[in-house]
Protein backbone atom coordinates (compact mmCIF):
# COMPACT_ATOMS: atom_id res chain seq x y z
CA UNK A 1 0.00 0.00 0.00
CA UNK A 2 2.91 2.39 0.92
CA UNK A 3 4.99 1.38 -2.21
CA UNK A 4 2.02 1.73 -4.63
CA UNK A 5 1.02 5.42 -3.24
CA UNK A 6 5.03 6.49 -3.26
CA UNK A 7 5.38 5.49 -6.50
CA UNK A 8 2.20 7.07 -8.01
CA UNK A 9 2.32 10.75 -6.12
CA UNK A 10 4.88 12.49 -6.14
CA UNK A 11 7.15 14.30 -2.90
CA UNK A 12 5.34 11.83 -0.52
CA UNK A 13 6.28 10.41 2.76
CA UNK A 14 4.32 7.58 4.18
CA UNK A 15 5.63 5.93 7.83
CA UNK A 16 3.55 3.26 9.68
CA UNK A 17 3.56 -0.42 10.51
CA UNK A 18 1.08 -0.84 7.06
CA UNK A 19 -1.39 -2.79 9.70
CA UNK A 20 -3.33 -1.08 11.64
CA UNK A 21 -2.14 2.73 10.67
CA UNK A 22 -0.55 4.30 7.39
CA UNK A 23 0.56 8.30 7.92
CA UNK A 24 0.54 9.49 4.43
CA UNK A 25 2.13 13.28 3.99
CA UNK A 26 1.94 15.25 1.17
CA UNK A 27 1.76 18.46 -0.61
CA UNK A 28 -1.73 20.91 -0.35
CA UNK A 29 -1.88 20.05 -4.03
CA UNK A 30 -1.95 16.32 -4.19
CA UNK A 31 -4.60 15.92 -1.43
CA UNK A 32 -7.52 16.05 -3.27
CA UNK A 33 -6.30 13.47 -5.77
CA UNK A 34 -5.54 11.48 -3.01
CA UNK A 35 -8.74 11.14 -1.73
CA UNK A 36 -10.44 10.24 -4.64
CA UNK A 37 -7.62 7.60 -5.77
CA UNK A 38 -8.16 6.22 -2.01
CA UNK A 39 -11.83 6.18 -2.73
CA UNK A 40 -11.30 4.31 -5.44
CA UNK A 41 -8.89 2.04 -4.05
CA UNK A 42 -11.48 0.88 -1.42
CA UNK A 43 -11.30 3.84 1.41
CA UNK A 44 -14.77 4.41 1.72
CA UNK A 45 -14.86 6.15 4.63
CA UNK A 46 -14.51 9.67 5.84
CA UNK A 47 -14.07 9.39 9.86
CA UNK A 48 -12.58 12.85 10.50
CA UNK A 49 -11.27 15.92 9.21
CA UNK A 50 -9.26 17.34 11.50
CA UNK A 51 -6.87 20.42 12.40
CA UNK A 52 -4.16 21.12 14.60
CA UNK A 53 -2.97 24.89 14.55
CA UNK A 54 1.43 24.24 14.63
CA UNK A 55 2.01 27.97 15.46
CA UNK A 56 5.61 27.80 15.61
CA UNK A 57 5.58 26.85 12.37
CA UNK A 58 3.43 28.89 11.16
CA UNK A 59 1.52 26.53 9.51
CA UNK A 60 -2.20 24.65 10.13
CA UNK A 61 -1.89 20.63 9.61
CA UNK A 62 -5.42 19.01 8.52
CA UNK A 63 -5.69 15.03 8.81
CA UNK A 64 -7.79 13.38 6.92
CA UNK A 65 -8.82 10.43 8.43
CA UNK A 66 -9.67 7.76 6.25
CA UNK A 67 -11.11 4.02 6.93
CA UNK A 68 -12.93 1.00 4.63
CA UNK A 69 -16.38 -1.25 5.14
CA UNK A 70 -16.10 -2.73 2.16
CA UNK A 71 -12.74 -3.67 1.28
CA UNK A 72 -11.25 -6.99 2.41
CA UNK A 73 -10.21 -7.97 5.66
CA UNK A 74 -6.92 -6.66 6.06
CA UNK A 75 -7.74 -3.33 4.57
CA UNK A 76 -10.52 -2.52 7.14
CA UNK A 77 -8.36 -2.95 9.56
CA UNK A 78 -6.18 -0.43 8.11
CA UNK A 79 -6.72 3.49 9.28
CA UNK A 80 -4.98 6.44 6.37
CA UNK A 81 -3.91 9.66 7.69
CA UNK A 82 -3.82 12.26 4.98
CA UNK A 83 -1.78 14.87 6.29
CA UNK A 84 -1.51 18.16 4.61
CA UNK A 85 0.06 21.86 5.80
CA UNK A 86 -1.41 25.44 4.74
CA UNK A 87 -0.13 28.46 5.59
CA UNK A 88 -1.29 30.34 8.56
CA UNK A 89 -2.41 33.67 7.39
CA UNK A 90 -5.84 33.83 5.58
CA UNK A 91 -5.98 29.60 5.28
CA UNK A 92 -7.74 28.67 1.98
CA UNK A 93 -8.41 25.18 1.06
CA UNK A 94 -10.35 23.08 -1.50
CA UNK A 95 -13.74 21.25 0.07
CA UNK A 96 -13.64 17.43 -0.26
CA UNK A 97 -17.14 17.64 -0.41
CA UNK A 98 -17.37 16.21 -3.83
CA UNK A 99 -15.51 13.31 -2.88
CA UNK A 100 -17.20 12.72 0.71
CA UNK A 101 -20.26 14.38 1.46
CA UNK A 102 -19.97 13.67 5.30
CA UNK A 103 -17.26 16.17 5.21
CA UNK A 104 -19.71 19.34 5.05
CA UNK A 105 -20.11 19.50 8.96
CA UNK A 106 -16.59 18.69 9.39
CA UNK A 107 -15.40 21.58 6.99
CA UNK A 108 -18.30 23.84 8.59
CA UNK A 109 -16.89 23.42 12.19
CA UNK A 110 -13.20 23.62 10.57
CA UNK A 111 -14.56 26.96 9.17
CA UNK A 112 -15.36 28.68 12.31
CA UNK A 113 -13.18 27.57 14.61
CA UNK A 114 -10.14 27.62 12.45
CA UNK A 115 -11.08 30.02 10.13
CA UNK A 116 -9.92 28.18 7.39
CA UNK A 117 -12.27 28.68 3.94
CA UNK A 118 -12.96 26.00 1.89
CA UNK A 119 -13.36 26.65 -1.59
CA UNK A 120 -16.44 25.22 -3.53
CA UNK A 121 -18.59 24.04 0.09
CA UNK A 122 -22.16 24.65 -0.02
CA UNK A 123 -22.78 26.22 2.68
CA UNK A 124 -20.30 27.90 5.54
CA UNK A 125 -22.30 29.04 7.53
CA UNK A 126 -21.84 28.75 11.18
CA UNK A 127 -22.39 25.26 12.84
CA UNK A 128 -22.21 25.77 16.79
CA UNK A 129 -21.22 28.98 17.57
CA UNK A 130 -23.46 31.78 18.34
CA UNK A 131 -21.16 34.74 18.94
CA UNK A 132 -18.28 36.36 17.07
CA UNK A 133 -14.80 36.03 17.86
CA UNK A 134 -11.97 38.20 16.47
CA UNK A 135 -9.85 35.35 16.50
CA UNK A 136 -11.19 31.82 15.78
CA UNK A 137 -11.36 30.16 19.22
CA UNK A 138 -9.62 26.83 18.56
CA UNK A 139 -6.24 28.60 17.69
CA UNK A 140 -3.64 28.48 20.12
CA UNK A 141 -3.72 32.28 19.66
CA UNK A 142 -6.51 32.63 21.36
CA UNK A 143 -6.59 33.62 24.78
CA UNK A 144 -9.43 32.04 26.82
CA UNK A 145 -8.98 33.15 30.26
CA UNK A 146 -8.71 37.05 28.84
CA UNK A 147 -11.66 36.59 26.92
CA UNK A 148 -13.80 35.32 29.88
CA UNK A 149 -12.65 38.28 31.49
CA UNK A 150 -13.46 40.32 29.39
CA UNK A 151 -16.66 39.41 28.27
CA UNK A 152 -18.70 37.00 30.85
CA UNK A 153 -16.86 38.44 34.21
CA UNK A 154 -18.02 41.72 33.11
CA UNK A 155 -22.03 41.08 33.53
CA UNK A 156 -23.11 42.29 36.63
CA UNK A 157 -25.28 40.16 39.24
CA UNK A 158 -28.66 40.57 39.53
CA UNK A 159 -29.23 40.61 43.18
CA UNK A 160 -27.68 42.68 45.36
CA UNK A 161 -28.51 40.81 48.25
CA UNK A 162 -25.49 39.13 48.78
CA UNK A 163 -22.71 41.75 48.11
CA UNK A 164 -21.84 41.04 45.06
CA UNK A 165 -23.48 43.16 42.50
CA UNK B 1 -50.28 12.23 55.70
CA UNK B 2 -47.96 13.45 58.86
CA UNK B 3 -50.60 14.83 61.64
CA UNK B 4 -48.19 17.18 62.01
CA UNK B 5 -48.91 19.25 58.55
CA UNK B 6 -52.73 19.40 59.23
CA UNK B 7 -51.95 23.15 60.75
CA UNK B 8 -49.98 23.67 57.91
CA UNK B 9 -52.85 22.54 54.55
CA UNK B 10 -54.73 24.90 56.74
CA UNK B 11 -53.19 27.64 57.10
CA UNK B 12 -51.94 27.70 53.25
CA UNK B 13 -53.25 24.98 50.88
CA UNK B 14 -51.43 26.57 48.18
CA UNK B 15 -48.30 25.96 49.34
CA UNK B 16 -48.37 22.72 50.64
CA UNK B 17 -50.39 21.64 47.08
CA UNK B 18 -46.96 23.19 45.50
CA UNK B 19 -44.51 21.46 47.58
CA UNK B 20 -46.15 17.61 46.86
CA UNK B 21 -46.33 17.94 43.23
CA UNK B 22 -43.43 19.47 41.68
CA UNK B 23 -43.33 18.67 38.15
CA UNK B 24 -39.98 18.52 36.92
CA UNK B 25 -38.48 20.16 33.48
CA UNK B 26 -35.08 18.13 33.12
CA UNK B 27 -33.31 20.15 31.03
CA UNK B 28 -30.49 18.15 29.60
CA UNK B 29 -27.77 20.66 28.48
CA UNK B 30 -24.87 18.45 29.59
CA UNK B 31 -23.53 15.07 31.95
CA UNK B 32 -25.63 15.76 34.73
CA UNK B 33 -28.66 14.11 32.57
CA UNK B 34 -27.16 10.61 33.33
CA UNK B 35 -28.08 10.98 36.79
CA UNK B 36 -31.84 12.15 35.92
CA UNK B 37 -33.21 8.00 34.30
CA UNK B 38 -32.28 6.49 37.55
CA UNK B 39 -33.26 9.39 39.75
CA UNK B 40 -37.04 9.50 38.15
CA UNK B 41 -36.85 5.16 37.44
CA UNK B 42 -37.24 2.71 40.23
CA UNK B 43 -34.34 2.65 41.60
CA UNK B 44 -34.41 6.24 43.50
CA UNK B 45 -38.10 6.55 42.47
CA UNK B 46 -38.74 10.16 42.51
CA UNK B 47 -42.58 9.80 42.58
CA UNK B 48 -41.95 9.09 46.14
CA UNK B 49 -41.08 12.83 46.91
CA UNK B 50 -43.90 14.19 44.41
CA UNK B 51 -40.98 14.49 41.83
CA UNK B 52 -42.59 13.59 38.59
CA UNK B 53 -41.12 14.29 35.38
CA UNK B 54 -43.09 16.24 32.38
CA UNK B 55 -42.86 16.72 28.51
CA UNK B 56 -43.39 20.52 27.84
CA UNK B 57 -42.25 23.41 29.69
CA UNK B 58 -45.86 25.02 30.15
CA UNK B 59 -46.65 21.19 32.41
CA UNK B 60 -43.73 22.22 34.72
CA UNK B 61 -42.68 24.34 37.97
CA UNK B 62 -39.77 22.47 38.44
CA UNK B 63 -36.56 23.30 36.23
CA UNK B 64 -33.52 21.24 36.80
CA UNK B 65 -31.09 23.03 34.60
CA UNK B 66 -27.82 19.65 34.34
CA UNK B 67 -24.70 20.72 33.42
CA UNK B 68 -22.97 23.43 31.84
CA UNK B 69 -24.56 26.11 29.73
CA UNK B 70 -23.11 26.99 26.85
CA UNK B 71 -24.44 29.94 25.04
CA UNK B 72 -26.42 28.42 22.42
CA UNK B 73 -28.89 26.24 25.26
CA UNK B 74 -28.79 29.73 27.35
CA UNK B 75 -31.33 30.84 24.71
CA UNK B 76 -33.41 28.12 25.13
CA UNK B 77 -33.05 27.75 28.94
CA UNK B 78 -34.39 31.19 28.70
CA UNK B 79 -37.09 30.38 26.76
CA UNK B 80 -38.46 27.35 28.59
CA UNK B 81 -38.14 29.12 32.03
CA UNK B 82 -40.41 31.88 30.66
CA UNK B 83 -42.62 29.54 29.04
CA UNK B 84 -43.29 27.99 32.75
CA UNK B 85 -46.85 29.03 34.51
CA UNK B 86 -45.66 30.55 37.82
CA UNK B 87 -45.15 29.76 40.09
CA UNK B 88 -41.67 28.19 38.70
CA UNK B 89 -38.31 26.91 40.90
CA UNK B 90 -35.33 26.27 38.90
CA UNK B 91 -32.55 23.91 40.33
CA UNK B 92 -29.13 24.46 39.31
CA UNK B 93 -27.47 21.04 39.44
CA UNK B 94 -23.89 20.36 39.62
CA UNK B 95 -20.67 23.19 39.90
CA UNK B 96 -21.40 24.03 36.60
CA UNK B 97 -24.45 26.28 36.64
CA UNK B 98 -22.56 27.57 39.83
CA UNK B 99 -19.57 29.79 38.67
CA UNK B 100 -18.70 27.46 35.14
CA UNK B 101 -16.93 24.09 37.10
CA UNK B 102 -14.92 22.84 34.91
CA UNK B 103 -15.38 24.93 32.09
CA UNK B 104 -14.64 28.27 34.31
CA UNK B 105 -12.31 29.52 31.70
CA UNK B 106 -14.00 28.01 28.41
CA UNK B 107 -14.83 30.52 25.43
CA UNK B 108 -18.84 29.66 24.93
CA UNK B 109 -19.73 28.59 27.85
CA UNK B 110 -21.93 31.28 30.17
CA UNK B 111 -20.32 31.01 34.08
CA UNK B 112 -23.23 32.28 36.47
CA UNK B 113 -25.88 31.01 35.75
CA UNK B 114 -28.23 33.10 38.17
CA UNK B 115 -27.28 36.60 36.08
CA UNK B 116 -29.53 35.29 33.33
CA UNK B 117 -33.00 33.33 35.74
CA UNK B 118 -33.04 33.43 39.23
CA UNK B 119 -32.40 30.63 40.79
CA UNK B 120 -34.02 29.35 44.09
CA UNK B 121 -31.14 26.26 44.99
CA UNK B 122 -28.05 24.84 43.92
CA UNK B 123 -26.94 21.53 44.20
CA UNK B 124 -23.20 21.39 44.35
CA UNK B 125 -21.08 18.35 43.32
CA UNK B 126 -19.26 17.25 39.55
CA UNK B 127 -21.74 15.11 39.71
CA UNK B 128 -24.13 14.79 42.39
CA UNK B 129 -25.97 11.45 43.45
CA UNK B 130 -28.85 10.90 42.57
CA UNK B 131 -29.75 11.15 46.48
CA UNK B 132 -28.82 14.82 46.38
CA UNK B 133 -31.98 15.63 44.18
CA UNK B 134 -34.13 14.88 46.97
CA UNK B 135 -32.06 16.67 49.67
CA UNK B 136 -32.82 19.53 47.33
CA UNK B 137 -36.41 18.61 47.05
CA UNK B 138 -37.03 18.52 50.39
CA UNK B 139 -34.67 21.80 50.96
CA UNK B 140 -37.11 23.47 48.23
CA UNK B 141 -40.08 22.11 50.78
CA UNK B 142 -38.94 24.27 53.63
CA UNK B 143 -38.27 27.25 51.69
CA UNK B 144 -41.50 27.01 49.95
CA UNK B 145 -43.05 26.77 53.70
CA UNK B 146 -40.94 30.02 54.67
CA UNK B 147 -42.18 31.75 51.55
CA UNK B 148 -37.70 32.01 50.50
CA UNK B 149 -38.70 30.39 47.25
CA UNK B 150 -39.01 33.68 45.52
CA UNK B 151 -37.23 33.15 42.49
CA UNK B 152 -39.91 33.74 39.96
CA UNK B 153 -41.15 36.91 42.19
CA UNK B 154 -37.42 38.44 41.50
CA UNK B 155 -37.65 37.90 38.14
CA UNK B 156 -40.84 39.49 37.56
CA UNK B 157 -39.07 42.87 39.78
CA UNK B 158 -35.88 43.23 38.26
CA UNK B 159 -36.88 42.02 34.87
CA UNK B 160 -35.07 44.79 33.57
CA UNK B 161 -31.68 43.80 34.71
CA UNK B 162 -32.35 40.37 33.68
CA UNK B 163 -33.01 41.65 30.05
CA UNK B 164 -30.40 43.29 30.05
CA UNK B 165 -27.48 40.58 31.11
CA UNK B 166 -29.30 38.85 28.65
CA UNK B 167 -28.81 40.34 25.56
CA UNK B 168 -25.61 41.35 26.17
CA UNK B 169 -24.38 37.82 25.91
CA UNK B 170 -27.06 36.56 23.26
CA UNK B 171 -27.35 39.72 21.01
CA UNK B 172 -30.98 40.36 20.15
CA UNK B 173 -33.74 38.59 21.36
CA UNK B 174 -36.09 37.97 19.02
CA UNK B 175 -39.09 37.00 21.27
CA UNK B 176 -40.85 40.12 23.28
CA UNK B 177 -40.25 40.94 26.70
CA UNK B 178 -42.21 39.23 28.98
CA UNK B 179 -42.89 42.14 31.62
CA UNK B 180 -42.38 45.30 30.90
CA UNK B 181 -39.27 46.82 30.72
CA UNK B 182 -38.05 50.17 32.32
CA UNK B 183 -36.64 52.43 29.65
CA UNK B 184 -36.03 55.33 31.80
CA UNK B 185 -33.21 54.29 33.30
CA UNK B 186 -31.04 54.13 30.66
CA UNK B 187 -32.11 57.70 29.72
CA UNK B 188 -31.49 58.75 33.28
CA UNK B 189 -28.27 57.13 33.08
CA UNK B 190 -27.46 58.98 30.13
CA UNK B 191 -28.07 62.41 31.51
CA UNK B 192 -26.12 61.55 34.31
CA UNK B 193 -23.00 60.71 32.16
CA UNK B 194 -23.77 63.36 30.18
Amino acid sequence: MQYELRSMFEGISTEGDGETRVTVKCRKETVITMLSFLKKTGFDHLALISCVDRINNNELELVYILSSYGGDAAMQKLNILVKTRIPRENPQFYTATEIFRNASPYERELHELFGIFFRGHPGLTPLFLEREYDIPPFRKDFDTRKYVKDVFDQIPFVDDKKGRT
Amino acid sequence: MDRNNIGKWFKSPGNMGQKYSLHALYFCTGCGIIEIPPTITTRWDAERFGVIPVATPRQANLFLITGYVSVKTLRYIIRSYEQMPEPKYTVGFGSCPINGGMYWDSYNTIKHLDKYIPVDGWIAGCMPRPEAVFVAVTHLWTLIDKGMATGYLKYREHYTKYRRNQEKVLGKLEWPPLFSIEEENEKSREKVAV
